[in-house]
């Protein structure tokens, strides 16, 4: 039920986040940050965000295309909930009628 | 952690609570219920989140136990997200933890944000409270410490209130990714039904909670094309981190421009 690798990298995680937590506090509690570090500090979680599916936007797969840009379209007006199932339901159906 | 467009979306009704309700100096009791009540509507946003979490994380191979153990010590919803993705058997550590420390940079600044309320705390109640700082009861309870400071209320910082709005969070958090990994496995294998498309639909919600605009996306433009490429030329997953970084470099020239 526990793998050892598993729970090592949840332990790395746990910890890499709480120093980010109390990091805040401890150093920059008394000084104030560039605004260029500031603009990388605030830009960072997207770009992790948007590289981790980066692979999506370059499929070979029309039917996961299509439905991709359905999902984009979905989520810059709709709720997480919504945006799933249209997301989910879109590309089943795609994949049902062009393969 | 993950709802952070809900919060963005109740920061309104967020603020008018505060605004209403911080005029008056409460018991602890009281103000941890109206911590309670002034999370509420965003704790509700945060359920369907932690359900696909769970049920990603059954399909890449976390037990029942290893996911409340994940969303338990971490509790980080888009690093638990990001992670799960490029989750493998055995997982890659340092890439999980480098790409956990990027997703979370953001908790420097918003500690830095509240460090002047919670100065002159003890050490020994700042240190576990920090703990519960996720970008729901960040925001909720920094709207209410400047509320309170503008109304002349001292401490400005309400640590209760702050309990109050984070505890259920973290409680929520942990017991529905459970719920979600107990559901996921029913579901059998998500792939065939187009359920992959559950993780890039999570993410854009996330990306677009983030959205500050096209001059402020341009850096995430630069990552999808960088990670694109180095991920249609490049085995592995080193995509991410060629993505992620050539956008902070992207962030670093673009703000020089002003």
């Amino acid at each position: 039920m526990i793998d050892p690798m598993t729970v090592l990298a949840i332990l790395a995680m746990a910890g890499v986040t709480y120093l980010t937590r109390i990091g805040g506090y401890l150093v920059l509690r008394n000084r104030t940050l560039s605004p260029r570090a500031t603009a990388v500090m605030e830009a960072a979680p997207g770009c992790v965000l948007i590289s981790v599916i980066a692979p999506d936007f370059v499929s070979k797969n029309p039917a996961d295309l299509a439905a991709l840009a359905i999902t984009v379209l979905a989520a810059t007006r709709l709720s997480m909930l919504p945006t799933v199932v249209i997301g989910v339901g879109s590309a089943g159906a795609l994949r049902w009628l062009i393969g | 952690m993950a709802g952070r467009e809900a919060a963005e979306g109740e920061a309104m009704s967020i603020s008018e609570i505060a605004l209403t309700e911080g005029q008056t100096t409460y018991g602890r009791g009281a103000e941890f219920r109206r911590g309670l009540a002034a999370s509420t509507p965003v704790l509700l946003g945060i359920i369907p989140y932690a359900l696909v979490l769970g049920a990603q994380a059954a399909q890449k191979g976390l037990s029942m136990a290893e996911v409340p153990l994940m969303t338990g010590l971490n509790f980080a919803g888009g690093s638990e997200f990001a992670a799960i993705q490029l989750w493998s058997s055995p997982p890659h550590v340092l890439l999980i933890a480098a790409i956990t420390l990027l997703v979370n940079s953001r908790h420097f600044l918003m500690g830095a944000a509240l460090a002047p309320f919670i100065k002159r705390l003890p050490k020994r109640t700042v240190f576990p409270a920090l703990f519960l700082m996720c970008d729901e009861s960040w925001a909720v309870g920094l709207a209410d410490a400047q509320c309170r400071a503008a109304s002349g209320l001292r401490p400005a910082f309400s640590l209760a209130f702050y309990l109050g709005a984070g505890l259920p969070f973290y409680l929520a958090w942990v017991a529905f990714t459970t719920c979600g990994a107990a559901l996921g496995p029913v579901l059998g294998d998500v792939q065939t039904y187009g359920f992959a498309m559950a993780f890039p639909a999570v993410f854009l919600v996330l990306l677009r909670g983030m959205w500050k605009g096209f001059g402020a996306a341009r850096p995430w433009l630069v990552s999808l094309v960088v990670a694109a490429l180095v991920y249609l030329t490049v085995p592995g997953a080193w995509y991410v981190a060629a993505g992620a970084l050539s956008g902070l470099v992207a962030a670093w020239f673009l703000a020089g421009e002003k």
